[in-house]
């Protein structure tokens, strides 16, 4: 509250006014200003353009008529409270708030209020900004986030099952095994003991109960095929790329894609492969964040029936120790990491019918990976069939 | 005859040769490829049940090799493994009797 302005009201209040109009005019932000009774005094021409009416139609209204419903009965209190009690809930602090158009449309605005003590009494003005645009990229980052993390988390999901699945598969194994023979060594000969056979058969009954459990996860895990779609791969590439800067830091990161012009389409599921290629993107970002010259860069195209996508850094390389196990999942050697990126990204490439591979770049430095799909859908799907069946005794 | 078990998890290969041992039959346990070798070789009449996924020279090349021998045993792969793995693991050298794990008592006997 600039109470010492106050007094000295304008000596040329023609200039003043002329200057002052010409400066609201010109303002790219919305300017209201009101009386002490949230009356409209001054409305700008950017204010015309944000809410659809014009400074004449609002001139001597109440303020209310620019917000959504709800706001206006709060705006009331809020004006007769500070008024009364000088206590702040939006003076000089600024706020997001909805403002709604002559139309009925709301938006979001960026709300600013300053006071000014008058010889007509107080005043209230308002400075406004349409963050429309600025929300909707707000939004659509955190979409693009929540299906990054969801794509990744199914994934982790499918290659932890199928990691479980297998790791329990052998002790259990071994459990019915054991079971089976005691059984057979309870019931055998003269000294059978119908009651331990009884209770040996409830044993194996629980471990087939198991490991019809771990069947099924198989069965489920082992599902999941690429949904394939004419997959054009340059614009992926840019999404990708986008998607990884927007939610990481990456300043100083000079990215670059190269893809070689006319490339055909492929036949892929676009979410499995944006997940790879997001994967080994954030990989690079990761891996040159420690260095001083930081180059990211992906390049495509056609290699025989294949396509070839190619992120390659400037970072430290793979360490040597990591690389026999490095598409492993668990194998990642970041404190943050689950390490299941790769092993995920591998798995996806080879369901398609491809394949990934880390390339040591030696003296320049740096990692590249390598993804290979195939331009074309291989018959991948034809020997999947009844891949729920279990397998005895299959070909000859 | 005898069967021999080549398996590297000392507790799927222990319960195994407990159980077979049981039914009557002679039973070698071997921990990996390399300790079969050692070995003289199997005999047509016996039966070799090969872990796929063993460490060392893989179980792929165990059946290989004894698929190419003068008088082959009967062969039985087992595998934990997923389907789409052992498939591609194996390629042309698909064995006449596969079984996945868990192992039942059942599916060991039916083809004993
Ligand atoms: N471009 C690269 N340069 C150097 N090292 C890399 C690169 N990409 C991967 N690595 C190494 O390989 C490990 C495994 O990578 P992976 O993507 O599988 O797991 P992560 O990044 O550790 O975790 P997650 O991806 O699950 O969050 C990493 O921890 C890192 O040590
Ligand atoms: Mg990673």
């Amino acid at each position: 509250m600039d109470e010492d302005q106050s007094g000295g009201g304008p000596v040329t209040p023609s200039v003043s006014e002329a200057r002052l109009s010409s400066v609201l005019g010109t303002a790219v932000d919305g300017i209201v200003v009101m009386d002490h009774q949230a009356r409209i005094i001054l409305f700008n021409t950017a204010c015309e353009k944000l809410f659809g009416y014009t400074a004449d139609e609002v001139r001597g209204q109440n303020v209310k008529i620019l917000m959504p419903e709800d706001f206006a009965l709060a705006h009331d209190r809020f004006v007769s409270n500070y008024l009364t009690t000088g206590e702040k809930r939006i003076i000089g602090i600024g706020r997001e708030v909805r403002g709604k158009h002559r139309d009925g449309r709301e938006f979001p605005i960026e709300l600013s209020v300053g006071e000014a003590v008058t010889p007509e009494g107080r005043q209230f003005i308002g400075i406004m900004r349409d963050i429309s645009a600025r929300k909707a990229v707000e939004q659509r980052l955190a979409q693009a986030q929540a299906q990054l993390v969801s794509m990744t988390r199914i994934s982790a999901l499918d290659e932890m099952g199928a990691a479980i699945a297998h790791e329990l598969n052998q002790p259990l194994t071994a459990i019915m095994l054991y079971l089976q023979a005691a059984k057979r060594q309870a019931s055998s000969g003269s000294g059978a003991d119908s009651k331990l056979v009884e209770i040996v058969d409830k044993g194996v009954n629980e471990a087939e109960r198991a490991s019809k459990i771990i069947q099924r996860m198989r069965r489920f895990v082992e599902k999941r095929e690429p949904e394939r779609r004419a997959v054009s791969v340059a614009p992926l590439i840019r999404e990708c790329l986008e998607l990884v800067t927007l939610g990481n830091a990456c300043d100083g990161v000079a990215f670059s894609i190269d893809v070689e012009d006319d490339l055909p389409q492929i036949s892929a599921d676009p979410v499995q492969v944006q997940q790879v290629l997001v994967n080994l993107i954030r990989n690079a970002l990761e891996a040159v964040r420690a260095v001083e010259d930081k180059r990211v860069s992906v390049s495509a195209g056609v290699r025989e029936r294949d396509m070839i996508v190619r992120v390659s850094d400037s970072g430290g390389g793979v360490p040597a120790e990591l690389v026999p196990n490095l598409f492993k999942a668990f194998s990642g050697s970041k404190k943050k990491g689950l390490g299941l990126g790769l092993a995920i990204s591998r798995s996806i490439a080879q369901n398609h019918g491809g394949d990934l591979a880390v390339e040591q770049a030696g003296s320049k430095g740096g990692a590249a990976f390598v993804l290979r799909l195939p331009l074309y859908a291989v018959s991948a799907s034809a020997d999947v069939q009844g891949a729920g069946q279990e397998m005895e005794g299959s070909s000859e | 005859m005898t069967v021999h078990i080549v398996e590297d998890d000392p507790g799927v290969g222990d319960a195994l040769a407990l159980l077979l041992q049981q039914i009557g039959h002679e039973v070698v346990v071997h921990p990996d490829a390399e300790s079969l070798f050692e070995d003289p070789p199997p005999a047509a009449q016996d039966t070799v049940i090969v872990d796929l996924g063993l460490p060392g020279v893989s179980g792929v090349q165990v059946i290989r090799w004894l698929s190419r021998l003068k008088a082959s045993p009967k062969i039985i792969a087992i595998s934990g493994q997923p389907r789409k793995a052992i498939e591609k693991m194996l390629g042309d050298d698909q064995p006449a009797i596969l079984l996945r794990k868990p192992l039942t008592e059942e599916a060991i006997i039916r083809h004993l």
